[in-house]
């Protein structure tokens, strides 16, 4: 048996998105690459591994949805010479690998903003990512049946309202590349930071958010944004081994082995940051923090003033209250604790915050970095009543027990 | 293909500062002339107070007066857009001057409806079901409604000035515009109230009329709103 993992992950993305620009339906897509895969690993584990088996891919698949075409009474006569004819006009002479166009068209459509963000994200999994529904459902922890149907429903809303297989054009393109940008960074984020369950972190998402970012920066590379995001990503990512110890608990950054980071994605991640000069999102500012803390030699050798610096220019781009607690947080490194907890007080009463355990858990860390151990104790214990993964449960717990609580 | 744009916002009751209903006027005008070439039809409702709520079916149906309490947003006109796909009705929608102070849905159609000149008065019966049993086109539900739907037609005859199924809630749209800025929502304005599923345009003589007719539209409740007969459409 050979191993058709990594044919299957480099694959799948742009097979379905040349199926779905041929055949007009992201269905008939899905199903005909999915025999054709099928059919692969029959032919592949006898005859071996063709030349370009993306090409292989999407010619078999295309037969299949051929087959499934003429099969379907429905589709007889006229429409049926009238998609044929139209996909062996865009087929003909087209080296069908890799299809770029096709994947950015697929990543347009998936992150379309009529589509609500958890439809987004399951539906770029499914379809440019190639994760099977069960997978998703592991991997968001979900059941499969919502994620069955959400998908079902998603795709059902673009054939019914007529959502267009296509990169937008060049008016609509500052309105919609957030929505890609930011589905892109939801696969990282759900795999980065899991906000439940027993897992802190879940690799496959991860790896697929750097993936797609990388993806993404070839595919628009004059955005600045796309570059900024990718950077974001991999400066993050350059830290996921560290981030929790054996026991399964987080580790905060300060105590984290910089040893163990990892440097070659630090330095993909400054060279993308580097291409994202002039970019005029979020992303930017955030990947500017990310970068300060990948390269200072220590904790204590950290430049809050640069870090402070990125968390002003965020919240003038994108203000939120989770940026101005956590710039509370770099405040208190740069000008003192308890600066620190006065710049923490002026949005610890913001309603969107309530459910979170961020405000709770900067002021507990604030306190014990200022030696207000009572307090901090009393802050860590409110944090963790409050929603929160396994890991950082595990973590919390650990500070209670250090400030003698 | 052809959407179905419903614009949604507060009521407003008590005097009107003439002053901004002339300015709202002069926006919706500039709005048909730039999309005159999109818009299939479409009007202003008069208020709610004046529109009457028809449950029960052609077989017991109950007729209640408005206004209708329940919600804070009503509707308050609808379009028809013809758009190549759904990013060319939703640009369509942001324009509508309501998305700034309330939202407009957008449903794809799921027939093209054919535009007819209106004369006299007319009303629009929007067709609403419960959300959770939204009957899907194609489907043999769909298939026995429009049997009960061209029954119907026979009888209302030429006071059906227009009308068309609307696809199920989960394919709506909703547009909403704040500070310049256009969001939109998967999904109908309200989140579990009643969906509309389709609509007729019906042209009668008077009010008593108009509910006479609509009682005889196959649909679980329809809420019958006169036309301002303001758009000129």
């Amino acid at each position: 048996m050979i191993n058709l993992d990594g044919v299957f992950r480099r694959e799948w993305g742009p097979a379905v998105a040349a199926l779905a620009r041929w055949s007009g339906d992201l269905d008939v897509a899905e199903d005909a690459v999915q025999e054709a895969f099928a059919e692969a690993l029959r032919a592949w584990t006898r005859d071996g591994v063709p030349d370009r088996p993306g090409g292989w891919i999407v010619t078999v698949a295309r037969n299949r949805a051929l087959d499934r075409f003429r099969r379907e009474s429905a589709r007889t006569g006229k429409e049926f010479a009238a998609v044929t004819e139209r996909g062996d006009a865009r087929m003909e002479g087209e080296d069908v690998h890799p299809v770029r166009d096709d994947v950015l068209r697929m990543m347009f459509t998936c992150a379309h903003p009529a589509l609500d963000g958890a439809s987004q994200l399951a539906l770029t999994l499914r379809l440019i990512s190639g994760l099977t529904v069960p997978e998703i459902a592991r991997a968001l922890l979900q059941s499969e049946a919502a994620v069955g149907q959400r998908i079902t429903r998603a795709k059902n809303k673009i054939r019914s309202a007529n959502i267009p297989l296509r990169v937008p054009p060049v008016e609509l393109l500052p309105e919609r590349t957030p929505h890609v940008l930011g589905c892109i960074y939801s696969v990282f984020t759900e795999g980065y930071w899991s906000t439940a369950g027993p897992s802190a972190i879940r690799d496959e998402l991860c790896d697929e958010g750097v993936r797609l970012g990388g993806e993404l920066c070839g595919l628009m590379p004059d955005s600045r944004d796309a570059q900024a995001l990718a950077a974001l990503m991999l400066l993050h990512d350059s830290r996921r081994s560290t981030r929790v110890d054996e026991s399964g608990a987080l580790v905060p950054l300060d105590e984290q082995d910089r040893g163990h980071w990892d440097g070659g994605r630090i330095a993909r991640g400054l060279a993308r940051l580097r291409a994202a000069e002039g970019a005029t999102g979020g992303y930017l500012p955030q990947a500017v923090i990310a970068a300060a803390h990948a390269t200072a030699p220590s904790w204590a050798d950290t430049d809050w003033a640069l870090i402070c610096a990125a968390y002003d220019r965020l919240i003038v781009v994108a203000d939120s209250p989770m940026a101005r607690a956590n710039r509370a947080l770099a405040v208190g490194f740069r000008d003192g604790f308890e600066a620190g907890l006065a710049a923490l007080d002026e949005v610890a009463d913001d309603p969107r915050l309530a459910r979170s355990n961020t405000v709770a858990s900067i002021r507990a860390d604030l306190l014990r970095r200022a030696g207000r151990r009572q307090e901090a104790a009393e802050w860590y214990r409110r944090a963790l009543a409050l929603n929160g993964s396994e890991p950082a449960k595990a973590f919390l717990l650990r500070r209670v027990a250090e400030c003698g609580g | 293909m052809h959407y179905f744009a419903l614009l949604l916002s507060p009521e407003t009751d008590g005097p009107v500062d003439p002053e901004a209903q002339s300015a709202e006027m002069a926006a919706y005008q500039a709005f048909h002339a730039a999309a005159a070439s999109a818009i299939r039809g479409g009007d202003a409702l008069l208020p709610t107070a004046t529109g009457a709520r028809i449950t029960g079916g052609p077989d017991s149906p109950s007729v209640t007066d408005g206004p209708f309490a329940e919600s804070a947003e009503v509707a308050g006109g609808y379009y028809v857009f013809e758009a190549e796909n759904l990013d060319g009705a939703l640009e369509l929608a942001r324009q509508i001057p309501a998305a700034k102070y309330g939202g407009v849905e957008v449903w794809p159609m799921a027939d093209a409806a054919t535009p007819v000149p209106l004369e006299g008065a007319n009303w629009l019966a929007l067709l609403l079901e419960p959300p959770d049993r939204p009957v899907t086109p194609g489907s043999e539900q769909w298939q026995q409604g429009v049997a009960r739907h061209v029954e119907f037609g026979k009888a209302a005859g030429e006071h059906i000035r227009g009308g068309a199924g609307l696809h199920p809630p989960s394919t709506a749209t909703t547009v909403r515009v704040r500070d310049g800025k256009a969001t939109f929502t998967d999904g109908p304005y309200v989140e579990g109230a009643e969906v509309a599923n389709g609509y007729y345009v019906l042209s009668a003589s008077d009010r008593d009329e108009a509910v006479k007719i609509a009682s005889m539209i196959p649909a679980t409740s329809v809420e019958l709103r006169q036309l301002a007969g303001i758009s000129g459409l």
